[in-house]
């Protein structure tokens, strides 16, 4: 079988469509994850020991658990207690509760490694809580958790084909009737590759940037 | 068909050879003979009772393997090996090497027959949908769904009900691509889909399974003819399919075909009366 270049500008169209869609899940999943992750990592580290140790527990659960399962139940199972929520939004909570997790571990982690003489510095120089956090604690927090949070991006980025399998038309489910209709996987599947490909190393530039922007904020 | 049938029975072996050899894959002649020393064909099938049926002990059966078994048996080819495969994989599996022969339910399309070698009919059926009971959006026909800007559907990738909505003009994202017969049945109970489409055989299999009095069926669906299947070969495999041709003719002939396939629900009568020709040019 050969490569058709006719028959690749002619699919073009329809992928980007599904581009897009992968594109919209992976931003709105990771913003979710990211909302959610604070949320465990703050109960996690601060609520009373019950309601940190369930928290736990429930992080532990999500991360034990793999994400296409949790799909399925997100978009098979809720319905019968009457949550049926659309396809798309099925996929982008089960991506962001999913990733949420993992963000979860590396804020409390980042939290975690600002050296506990900070918290005394800044209670001794009588900052409020609010002035710890934003001007003693983050800053150095956040510049660390950067690179791992990116990784996460860039994974839940390449996990977003598993949505195909709740109905979701992104790039990989239109790459895939795509080929049920002409019988050709050869130039789809290609270009589905090469599509995560130039966005995976695009997000690369970008957030290397983006921690070398950080990172220079700090040495000021 | 007919005259090939009289020409078998008249003349014998050696006119027989005759038909099969005066196809251009003559050279084809050994994927027979592979197939016979490696004890088993490779086939390609749904999991789409009574078309096809994977049993939870794994054992295939259905209308369509079942033909393929018994075919295969008559030209010494002891058994079938059977994979699951999505619909719009097999053709493409086929292509690859990856079976030898599609017994599915594949139904003859024009498009279909320019990619593969098809055999006779086999099975056929008309199209059903399932839907919520007193068919709320009043839907008929594929062009009935096209034209309700609400209305979804639910069909398998790559199957015929997919490229008949399709073709209807209804927009992709209301052609939801469902992977099996039972997330089907749940999205319809869902209300994730307004209908489930299927060959009105499987539907009314899957409904009778699902037992659930807010389902109905829609059988025939308008508009939409009768399709029949057929073992599908590759291309380049024409020798083989002719071979199979011949002993699928005297199945049909001996009444052994209508023992096999009319349990399953399917109509000798209806894959007898018509013929591959007139199926592949049928727009």
């Amino acid at each position: 079988m050969e490569w058709d270049w006719n028959f690749v500008w002619q699919i073009m169209p329809t992928l980007i469509d599904g581009l897009k869609i992968t594109i919209l899940a992976t931003v709105f999943g990771a913003a979710l994850a990211a909302v959610i992750g604070l949320i465990f990592a703050i109960l996690r580290m601060t609520a009373p020991k019950p309601i940190a140790k369930a928290t736990g527990f429930v992080v532990e659960f999500i991360r034990g658990t793999p994400l296409l399962v949790q799909l399925y139940f997100i978009f098979y199972v809720l319905p019968d207690i009457g949550i049926r929520l659309p396809a798309l939004l099925a996929g982008v909570i089960g991506l962001g509760l999913h990733y949420g997790t993992y963000a979860a571990e590396v804020y409390r982690a980042g939290i975690e490694n600002v050296p506990r003489g900070q918290w005394e510095a800044a209670k001794a120089t009588n900052l409020t809580g609010q002035q710890t956090w934003i001007h003693v604690i983050l800053p150095q927090a956040i510049p660390p958790m950067i690179p791992a949070l990116a990784n996460y991006l860039i994974a839940m980025f390449k996990e977003t084909p598993l949505l195909s399998a709740i109905t979701v038309l992104e790039l990989m489910n239109q790459a895939k009737s795509v080929a049920n209709s002409s019988y050709r996987y050869i130039e789809p599947m290609t270009l589905v590759g090469v599509f995560f490909l130039v966005m995976s190393l695009i997000s690369v530039v970008f957030l290397r940037w983006l921690e070398e922007r950080y990172a220079r904020v700090e040495e000021r | 068909m007919s005259i090939r049938t009289i020409l078998s029975m008249a003349a014998g072996a050696s006119a027989l050879m005759a038909v099969i050899t005066s196809t251009p894959a003559f050279a084809d002649d050994a994927r027979l003979e592979e197939l016979k020393a490696q004890g088993f064909a490779r086939v390609a099938i749904a999991n789409e009772p009574p078309f096809t049926a994977v049993a939870a002990d794994g054992k295939v059966s259905g209308a369509a393997p079942d033909v393929a078994r018994e075919v295969f048996k008559r030209l010494g080819v002891a058994d079938i090996v059977a994979s699951i495969s999505e619909y719009g994989a097999m053709i493409p599996g086929l292509q690859a090497g990856r079976h030898d022969v599609i017994t599915a339910g594949l139904f003859m399309k024009p498009e279909r027959c320019a990619a593969v070698a098809y055999s006779e009919p086999v099975l056929c059926d008309a199209e059903a949908f399932a839907l919520k009971k007193g068919n709320p959006l009043k839907l008929k026909s594929y062009k009935d769904i096209a034209d309700n800007p609400d209305a979804r559907i639910g069909a398998p990738g790559g199957g015929t009900e997919e490229k008949l909505a399709l073709e209807a003009g209804v927009p992709r994202d209301r052609v939801i691509v469902v992977p099996d017969g039972q997330s089907g049945l749940k999205m319809l109970q869902d209300g994730r889909i307004d209908a489930y489409s299927l060959p009105v055989l499987s539907i009314n299999d899957l409904v009778a399974k699902a037992n659930d009095p807010e389902i109905e069926v829609v059988a025939p669906v308008e508009g939409a003819p009768v399709y029949c299947d057929g073992a599908a070969f590759r291309k380049g495999d024409e020798a083989l399919r002719d071979a199979f041709d011949v002993e699928l003719a005297k199945l049909k002939e001996s009444g052994e075909f209508a023992k096999i396939i009319e349990p399953y629900g399917f109509s000798a009568k209806a894959a007898m009366s018509t013929s591959r020709d007139k199926l592949c040019a049928a727009k």
